[in-house]
């Protein structure tokens, strides 16, 4: 009987998405005073934000074809294009960024050798560079006078030059990304507890499994999050672009260009709109996402 | 149908040259409960994941279960159930996918796990507990689960490792009791890691006593109270009080008091002692407060607590260092007062002076190969 007295001590948390206004100490815990204190947060948010994108958005209307301008985008080939191609290279960076910081973070965690910090160092350097450097960057590897380009030339008698289109982009925002999510994944990695995998493999898990039901679980917070910053620069990222090439058609380049050479506006605030929405259901349909998948995981054991 | 734990030749040096465990000896027979026991770095959890499959031995080392020789083999292939100090359980599970974890890993059908599982978690009184998350459950709760993932595989050996540690006393005392039911219910080979001397002698049928990277005694928890086999052992269980002799002809002197009847034994040497200074051990129960006609020793009181069913001192002057002598809980007694003793010499271990502990490791095996 004792026993079960002290299993009805286990207290049942009710899942109050804003716990951490909770946690403020007692006095600013009032509804009142709470409110006061995020005044400022609020009018920034205004003035820097909503306002601007509420006129970004009216802007739409005053265009040729008013607020079909929305529609335009879509049915026209060229921006819908460009959309589609913005949306694809940039889930394809972040993908390709998780899965080689990831291997990577983990295994810098994980393991002690000479040279380690010299190669965080390394790993972390393009932190602080602008997309313009990361693009001149990609030139001198893939460009017309670039490394890959003589070497190749060298080899095979032909040139490999790819600095000038998308995927010469797609290098660029994968460096600029690696630093940001390596740092995010290592801060995850080390935070996993060794005894979960050890526990795991003793109950007869092998590799594959642990990785699947204990790693790749306990790094996800870092994943998600770091992979949403990398997504989300990747889609409104310009300077390297800029630097690239001016006909390469990303979303941002073909917003530069209709509204300074085309006097276009009212498209370039569409398109801004669209980029802007875009990028949020992305990562609202991401958080949904993994959110009820660990939600699954947890509740029906597949 | 339990499983026999041989452990031959085992030592252990890490990468980084640390000599966690000398050479050694181990049997653990079937459906054994085997308790190491020892201080802080001593060794225990290295043994304890030897066995696991997460440390190997260095070489010449064999470890077998049931006459296999699974020292080559890893973890996941070696059916044993681990519970650790930090419970480490899935926080990404609810209680029963922790527990139906090892069971969806061997491909049990889901009728037979589910089962199983229920089984599981009414064996550990935590039934109502099956759709919690682990961060909804408190410590004692979590331990419980731990124990339920654990055997619900039926794994060959179960590996504790300080379990309870984490635990406030009295759960302690609770949980340790239900693992002592569990474990025989079951009868299943355990080896129980543990700093807590009584938590050893309550589960244990054997215990290991470890020092610095060897064995300094295996035996049954009386044995190991009552007959320590060298100084250490005996401080670690509790026979901290120590007075120093004299062994002449036979028979014990201290100071001016002569008493015959005394069992001095040297385990170095597997012989009696007859000749020469020795040190004695006990516990509060080697001295007992008398009138000073009586008295064999005296000497000042420094300290005074109440126990409840006893008074216990802190007395200095009877030996090198001070020693604890228990009273009647209503003796009046204030610090600084005297206060005269009698020895009880069946109550004191003896040990030829120089009989440092862990030497006598080539003896110890002797004993653990049975
Ligand atoms: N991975 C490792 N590398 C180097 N030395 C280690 C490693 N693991 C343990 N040791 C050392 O081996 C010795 C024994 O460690 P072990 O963990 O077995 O002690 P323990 O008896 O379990 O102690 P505790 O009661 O504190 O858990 C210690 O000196 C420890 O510092
Ligand atoms: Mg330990």
């Amino acid at each position: 009987m004792s026993s079960v007295q002290n299993i009805q001590e286990g207290r049942s948390r009710p899942s109050f998405p804003f716990g951490f206004l909770r946690r403020a100490t007692p006095g600013a815990g009032s509804p009142a005073i709470l409110a006061l204190l995020m005044t400022p947060g609020i009018i920034i948010v205004a003035a820097f934000f909503l306002i601007p994108l509420a006129l970004v958005a009216m802007r739409v209307a005053d265009g040729p074809d008013g607020w079909a301008t929305y529609f335009v985008i879509l049915t026209n080939g060229r921006y819908f294009a460009s959309l589609v191609q913005t949306l694809l290279m940039s889930a394809g960076v972040t993908l390709t960024a998780l899965i080689l910081c990831g291997v990577c973070g983990l295994f810098l965690v994980r393991n002690r050798f000479a040279g380690r910090n010299m190669l965080m160092a390394l790993l972390t350097l393009p932190l602080s560079f602008p997309g313009t450097v990361v693009g001149f960057m990609v030139i001198m590897l893939a460009g017309r006078q670039g490394v890959i380009g003589s070497v190749t030339d060298a080899l095979f008698d032909e040139k490999l030059v790819f600095a000038y289109e998308i995927s010469g982009l797609f290098i660029g925002y994968l460096y600029f990304s690696i630093p940001r999510v390596i740092l995010a994944v290592m801060a995850s990695a080390e935070k996993l507890d060794p005894q979960l995998e050890e526990a795991a493999r003793s109950l007869g898990a092998p590799t594959w499994r642990v990785i699947k039901d204990v790693i790749l679980p306990g790094l996800m917070p870092g994943l998600v999050s770091s992979g949403a910053i990398c997504f989300a620069t990747a889609m409104g990222a310009f300077g390297t672009a800029f630097t690239l090439a001016t006909d390469i058609d990303v979303l941002p380049m073909v917003i530069y260009t209709e509204f300074t050479r085309n006097a276009n506006v009212a498209v370039a605030a569409a398109l801004s709109i669209a980029l802007g929405a875009m990028t949020w259901a992305v990562l609202f349909a991401v958080r949904c996402f993994v959110g009820s998948s660990a939600d699954t995981a947890a509740r029906g054991g597949a | 149908m339990s499983t026999q734990i041989r452990l031959r030749d085992c030592a252990k040096t890490f990468g980084d040259g640390t000599r966690a465990l000398a050479p050694f000896d181990l049997t653990i027979e079937g459906g054994e409960t085997i308790v190491l026991l020892g201080p802080s770095g001593c060794g225990k959890t290295t043994i304890l994941r030897m066995i696991a499959g997460l440390e190997f031995p260095d070489k010449g080392g064999v470890i077998t279960f049931d006459g296999d020789d699974v020292t080559h083999q890893s973890i996941e292939k070696r059916r044993v159930g681990m519970v650790f100090q930090s419970y480490a359980l899935f926080p990404n599970m609810t209680v029963a996918q922790n527990v139906a974890y090892g069971l969806k890993v061997h491909g049990v059908s889901r009728e037979e796990s589910d089962a199983r599982v229920k089984d599981m978690l009414e064996m550990m009184h935590i039934e109502m507990l099956a759709d919690r998350r682990i961060d909804q459950l408190s410590g004692g709760q979590r331990q419980r689960v731990a124990l339920a993932r654990a055997i619900a595989v039926q794994p060959r050996v179960l590996l504790l490792d300080e379990p309870l540690t984490a635990l406030d006393a009295k759960l302690r005392v609770r949980l340790r009791t239900e693992i002592n039911a569990l474990l025989r219910k079951l009868g299943i080979t355990a080896v129980y890691v543990t700093h807590d001397q009584e938590e050893a002698m309550a589960l244990g049928d054997r215990i290991v006593v470890m020092q610095k990277g060897e064995i300094a005694q295996i035996g049954t928890p009386r044995e190991i109270y009552r007959k320590p086999q060298n100084p250490f052992v005996a401080d670690f269980v509790g026979a901290a009080n120590r007075l120093d002799g004299q062994m002449r002809d036979g028979r014990l002197h201290i100071g001016t008091h002569v008493f015959d009847a005394v069992d001095a034994f040297d385990p170095r040497h597997g012989a009696i002692i007859d000749q020469g200074p020795v040190e004695l051990f006990f516990r509060a129960d080697g001295l007992s407060t008398c009138d000073a006609a009586r008295a064999h020793v005296t000497g000042r009181v420094e300290a005074v607590s109440y126990l409840g069913e006893r008074l216990r001192l802190t007395v200095s002057g009877i030996g090198a260092q001070a020693v604890i002598v228990d009273t009647h809980a209503d003796d009046v007694i204030a610090p600084g007062a005297d206060v005269h003793c009698q020895i009880n010499p069946d109550r004191l271990t003896v040990f030829p002076v120089g009989a440092g502990a862990g030497n006598s490791a080539a003896n110890q095996s002797a004993h653990a190969v049975s």
